[in-house]
């Protein structure tokens, strides 16, 4: 079942499109990427989705009911790009109110800030102001903050920057966890191997539009491109046209081979062993979300000037 | 509702908590009595007491009258100069005189004469009018003896006096003189906590936004609740701030009344008794309380606004604060006009008039309520600046909503303006 429906929602601000009729639907207890370049428009969606701005048009679908911003922001955690505390409130103090904030009765926000404190070894914290904490400390401080509340749907953006490898996994560990206690994540990073690592949903977003929607398996299947790496010494020089492959290039010891429309793998096996190569490997090489994203996102103006500004620079790239 | 009090409470302990608070409002009150008895005792020390030959051509003075007025007035001494007159008038130091007047051949019944004391040095009026004083006196005293009247006669004619005093035959209570030094205090008062918390509330805003904890805080609040609970909070500290002002007053006003002795404070007890006594106290306080409050609402929504859509560089807050400062320094200076003509037409709508309003209207209300200030006058007041301050916290709201996200360049006053009407 679905927690979050977005229906044909848009918001026009006066020098742009920000939002431009997007449509997508999250599952419970899913890990869900929100992709897209700088300026795409994500933080614009999340903020409809956290009710800070008001949709132009179209509609979000809570928890299976119409979005109430009132009541339904206290199942929502947000944990927004740029990091924001109170600097001089001390942090026992600041945790308690940004949980009464969220609805929650003094004496269950303290429970719950005493059982996080304790997970995350944060106890001695309790008096210390936010001034007195490291960068990293203060993201572990946020993190708790954002999901002290039990909140049904978790936004986190960029929730690992800043975080040294140690408290990376601390807090992964603690995204799967929720999730698997049945709580919905969505994930907004450009940081593609950790969409890979956890994300199973992504949409990827740019310029205000959705371009790409699907499970990272699906999409990745979508957007192979018949490669294969081919370990073995050496394939015959002599390729002739009939082979079911063309080799498109070296890397690491191994060919890299691209099928031809309408071939399958076994075929590609098959015609080496006939022409007696030794083959120590054979796998497909799917394509990265990385580089998936750039194909995508390629093309738009932002890129393409960028990418006419490196050629400037740089001409015999 | 809830949220908005958890704001206000947030808002309100850390403030009232911080060291800062605390020694303001035991200082303020001392500085303030400082500053009244500082600026008499400084004017006292730099008078100067000069050494003055006075030359007479007239031939009224003599040594009797002087010596009899420098005992009198020990602050500069006069000495009838003879001999060595030319002297003193080429170098008066080299004779050992700061000064000289000199005195024509004019006859005691000559109407105005004026006279120059001339020095090396230039003093200020402080240090020459007590000469002033002193050379009056022993003119009278000219003139006492060349109408032959005797001590007596000096006597009636020095005390027997006619006093014109001001007095309200509808409302005894609304008498001017108290009632100058009331409108005074409340307008000046109402001036400061404007300018002191409004700008409080303003970079209140200011650290939020630069924090980035507006953000997290709208996720869970819609921006005017965070706004109003902002305003109130701080709001409450300042009314928390007047309070323990009031109470200090009262404690030292019955410490004085039963300790019963030192006579400063008898004094103080005293002149405060005569005042409370003579103005409709329920009436100005409950005034007070109104327009503080209004007027804050009226002016700190603004504030919040500007503090909402700038970012952390001061300067930008102030020279957007501009406009909303000079409004508040505008209302001072029609005040003044308002005290001393509290019925004149600049009075009466520089006090209906809501930006105005908090700070003249209670200006004009020790004067009288309903005969300097008639009740329709009152009513117009409060209810426009009930109106204002709806109408002014509703914009600000709408500013703070588009600004409190917002970063990058300052935005000017038209852009603001225009995200409070276009449609949300």
């Amino acid at each position: 079942m679905a927690i979050l429906e977005l229906h044909n929602l848009k918001k026009y601000f006066a020098t742009q499109k920000a939002v431009d009729d997007i449509s997508l639907s999250i599952d419970k207890g899913n890990i869900f990427g929100l992709l897209g370049p700088n300026g795409a428009g994500k933080t614009t969606l999340i903020r409809m989705i956290t009710g800070i701005f008001y949709p132009d048009e179209g509609e979000i679908i809570f928890d299976g009911k119409k979005f109430n911003p009132v009541n339904d922001v206290g199942h929502i955690g947000y944990m927004p790009e740029e990091r924001g505390l109170y600097k001089k409130m001390k942090i026992g103090e600041q945790t308690l109110y940004l949980a009464q904030l969220k609805g929650l009765k003094k004496h269950d926000a303290l429970k719950k800030i005493k059982e996080w404190f304790k997970k995350f070894e944060m106890e001695s914290w309790w008096n210390k102001k936010v001034e007195d904490l490291s960068k990293g400390m203060s993201q572990k401080l946020q993190f708790v903050t954002t999901v002290l509340h039990e909140p049904k749907l978790i936004i986190l953006d960029e929730p690992f920057s800043g975080l040294d490898p140690v408290n990376t996994n601390l807090i992964k560990d603690e995204i799967f966890n929720l999730a698997q206690t049945g709580a919905t994540i969505i994930f907004s990073t450009h940081r593609m191997e950790q969409v890979e690592e956890i994300c199973n949903h992504i949409v990827l977003v740019n310029k205000g539009k959705k371009i790409l929607d699907g499970t990272v398996k699906q999409v990745k299947q979508d957007f192979k491109e018949n490669l294969f790496s081919v370990g073995t010494e050496l394939i015959p020089a002599a390729v002739n046209g009939n082979a079911p492959f063309e080799v498109v290039g070296t890397k690491d010891h191994s060919y890299v081979v691209r099928i031809k429309e309408g071939n399958k793998p076994n075929q590609v096996l098959q015609y080496l062993l006939q022409e007696g190569v030794n083959i120590h490997s054979f796998n497909e090489i799917l394509p990265s979300l990385n580089d998936i994203f750039i194909k995508l996102v390629e093309g738009t103006p932002l890129t393409r000037q960028f990418l006419e500004q490196k050629q400037a620079a740089n001409p015999n790239a | 509702m809830n949220k908005i009090a958890l704001i206000i409470k947030r808002e309100y302990l850390t403030r009232v908590r911080k060291r800062t608070f605390i020694i303001s409002t035991l200082l303020f009150p001392l500085l303030y009595i400082l500053l009244i008895f500082g600026t008499g005792y400084i004017a006292e020390k730099s008078k100067q007491n000069l050494k003055i030959a006075i030359i007479d051509s007239s031939g009224y003075l003599n040594r009797t009258m002087i010596t009899k007025q420098n005992l009198i007035d020990n602050s500069s001494t006069l000495t009838l100069a003879t001999e060595n007159a030319n002297k003193i008038i080429n170098d008066p130091k080299a004779e050992g005189y700061d000064g000289y007047v000199v005195i024509p051949p004019i006859s005691w019944q000559q109407g105005s004469n004026h006279l120059l004391l001339k020095s090396n040095k230039s003093y200020g009026i402080g240090t020459t009018s007590p000469i002033d004083a002193k050379l009056n006196r022993i003119w009278d005293e000219v003139k006492n003896d060349s109408l032959k009247i005797d001590t007596a006669k000096q006597q009636i004619l020095a005390t027997s006096r006619l006093k014109l005093t001001p007095s309200n035959i509808k409302d005894e209570k609304a008498n001017a003189e108290t009632a100058t030094g009331i409108g005074y205090a409340c307008g000046f008062l109402i001036y400061f906590i404007l300018l002191i918390y409004g700008s409080q509330v303003m970079m209140g805003v200011m650290e939020e936004k630069t924090n980035r904890i507006a953000e997290i805080i709208v996720s869970s609040v819609k921006p005017f609740q965070m706004m109003l609970g902002k305003i109130t909070g701080i709001g409450l500290v300042a009314l928390t701030q007047f309070l323990l002002w009031i109470s200090f007053v009262l404690i030292i006003y019955n410490v004085g009344k039963f300790s019963g002795g030192g006579g400063m404070a008898t004094a103080i007890v005293a002149s405060a008794q005569k005042v409370f006594g003579s103005i409709n106290v329920p009436l100005i306080l409950f005034c007070f309380a109104f327009y503080f409050l209004a007027g804050f609402f009226f002016y700190a929504s603004l504030y919040g606004a500007i503090g909402s859509a700038v970012n952390e560089d001061m300067r930008e807050a102030q020279s957007l604060a501009f406009p909303i400062t000079m409004l508040v320094i505008l209302s001072i200076a029609l005040m003044s006009s308002a005290i001393a003509n509290p019925t004149s037409p600049v009075a009466v709508w520089a006090s209906i008039i809501p930006f105005s309003s908090p700070i003249v209207m209670m200006a004009r209300i020790p004067f009288g309520v309903p005969n300097t200030v008639p009740f329709w006058q009152l009513g117009l007041s409060m209810s426009l600046l009930i109106i204002g301050f709806v109408f002014t916290t509703w914009f600000a709201g709408k500013i703070y909503r588009t600004g409190i996200l917002m970063y990058g360049k300052k935005p000017t006053w038209r852009e603001m303006i225009r995200w409070a009407f276009r449609k949300s």
